[in-house]
């Protein structure tokens, strides 16, 4: 059998919930198993707090699976250093939060981190990012602009994995759909595996790609 | 004479204010911080007195134990961070003791514990409150700047790097008012040892001198203890795989 992408297996994760003043463990996850072939677009849905981000959070370990396995390339992403699993497994939050400097600065974020050389105005352009903008206040964009510079800063460190966690909630309708586009796109042309985690079904039916359900701490097919 | 007529005035003031900080709630907490003041002052006193008599070392001891206290308070300040009691003393004790030095080598004051003791005390006393505000702050800064630290570590930078911006808004805020104290150094205010030299017969210049000399070197004692403080205190509000951690939520 070939190696997934990213696999996790028997993953469970609590969290720490404030109810009355007090902290509350609520479990979020329970013995989730995943499979995700690489170059597969896999959709996640579910009601708010199912444990949609907590999932996503995993994967790039900004938190830490209870118990489980998690895999990347066949690997467990503990044996990663974790700087590292977070340049091959970028995230795409579901409020875009801009760096201090220009949209130039917050794109090149990654190439001055690792060192690298990219070709910053061409992933500007494939991002939807015109070439007037890139020495602009990052803070002074739209949303929507925000939202786009986000993913060409998570792009430029090219990550095999893509996270988006509701990349386009915060988004006007046309925005979001333009923004779905970018992002299938980007898709199919450096053959990302992309986890797509949305609360909208018709987005999901938009989106494509394999459909899941997140409930009781569990994923299911997601049947139309 | 006259010292008992000041503590008389003191203790008169205490019962006064406290009684008009009832309106607000803290009668009780002004009373007992102000006679807590008033003994722990005249206890000092009396220590100083007999420091007078014993060997210098024991000067530096007793300026140890205060930054050891003054580090405690702020360890409580920081949320009890962990590793943040040694990490607030060590960068208090070893900046007041750095910027005590060049006072007696360049023989500003004598080599004496009259002298070691209250600049020992300003400097540690102002190290501590500046730490104390810089690391309430910095926590303060991460918890709500959450998404921005998670943004950058997300990307594969280090927790030092996430979280820069935030020390650097924490160190600034507690800066703040020293900063604006020095600007209006002599123009709303004469400072408490340039006071405590006039009113005991110095000379005007060589008070203002000595004041200046001492108010630098309380600014760079707050700023350099508390840099160190919120510098080296960065990783214990990460976990080890560079996660902010949950309580930090």
């Amino acid at each position: 059998m070939n190696k997934a992408h990213v696999e996790l297996k028997d993953a469970s994760k609590a969290v720490l919930r404030k109810v009355n003043h007090n902290r509350v463990k609520t479990q979020i996850l329970s013995n989730l198993d995943l499979r995700i072939e690489r170059g597969e677009l896999v959709t996640i849905m579910g009601a708010s707090g199912s444990g949609k981000t907590t999932l996503l959070r995993l994967i790039n370990r900004l938190s830490e699976a209870d118990s489980g396995v998690i895999m990347l390339n066949g690997g467990d992403i503990r044996d990663y250093a974790p700087i590292e699993l977070r340049r091959k497994v970028g995230m795409v939050f579901q409020l875009p939060v801009m760096f201090k400097g220009s949209v130039r600065d917050n794109i090149a974020f990654g190439m001055k981190l690792w060192g690298d050389t990219i070709d910053l105005e061409a992933l500007a352009e494939a991002c939807g990012i015109s070439e007037n903008l890139l020495d602009v206040d990052a803070e002074q964009l739209s949303v929507g602009e925000k939202q786009r510079v986000c993913i060409a800063r998570a792009l430029a460190n090219q990550p095999d994995v893509l996270l988006l966690d509701e990349p386009t909630s915060s988004l006007d309708a046309k925005s979001a759909e333009k923004i779905e586009e970018l992002l299938l796109k980007l898709r199919m042309e450096k053959n990302l595996t992309v986890l797509w985690v949305t609360h909208e079904k018709e987005q999901a039916e938009r989106i494509g790609g394999r459909r899941l359900v997140l409930k009781d701490g569990r994923l299911e097919e997601y049947h139309a | 004479m006259p010292e008992v007529l000041a503590i008389a005035l003191t203790v008169l003031l205490v019962v006064l204010t406290a009684a008009f900080a009832q309106r607000f709630g803290i009668g009780k907490e002004v009373s007992l911080a102000g006679t807590r003041a008033l003994v722990q002052i005249l206890i000092l006193a009396s220590l100083i007195l007999l420091l007078f008599k014993l060997p210098l070392y024991w000067s530096f001891i007793v300026l140890l134990a205060m930054a050891a206290i003054a580090g405690h308070t702020t360890y409580s300040r920081s949320g009890k961070l962990e590793r943040g009691l040694p990490l607030a003393i060590v960068s208090i004790a070893a900046t007041s003791v750095l910027l005590l030095i060049p006072f007696f080598l360049l023989s500003i004051f004598p080599f004496e514990a009259r002298y070691v003791i209250p600049t020992g005390s300003i400097l540690i006393g102002n190290a501590m409150n500046v730490s104390s505000l810089a690391i309430d702050r910095y926590r303060g800064e991460i918890k709500n700047r959450r998404a921005e630290v998670e943004a950058y570590l997300a990307l594969g930078a280090q927790p030092k790097l996430a979280a820069s911006a935030c020390l650097k808004q924490g160190i600034l805020s507690a800066l703040i008012p020293s900063i604006d104290n020095m600007k209006n150094l002599g123009l709303v205010w004469i400072p408490g040892v340039m006071t405590g030299m006039l009113l005991g017969g110095a000379d005007p210049m060589e008070a203002a001198s000595i004041q200046i000399a001492i108010f630098t070197s309380i600014f760079a004692a707050g700023m350099i203890a508390s840099s160190l403080l919120l510098h080296y205190s960065t990783d214990s509000f990460f976990t080890k795989a560079a996660q902010l951690r949950e309580e930090m939520d």
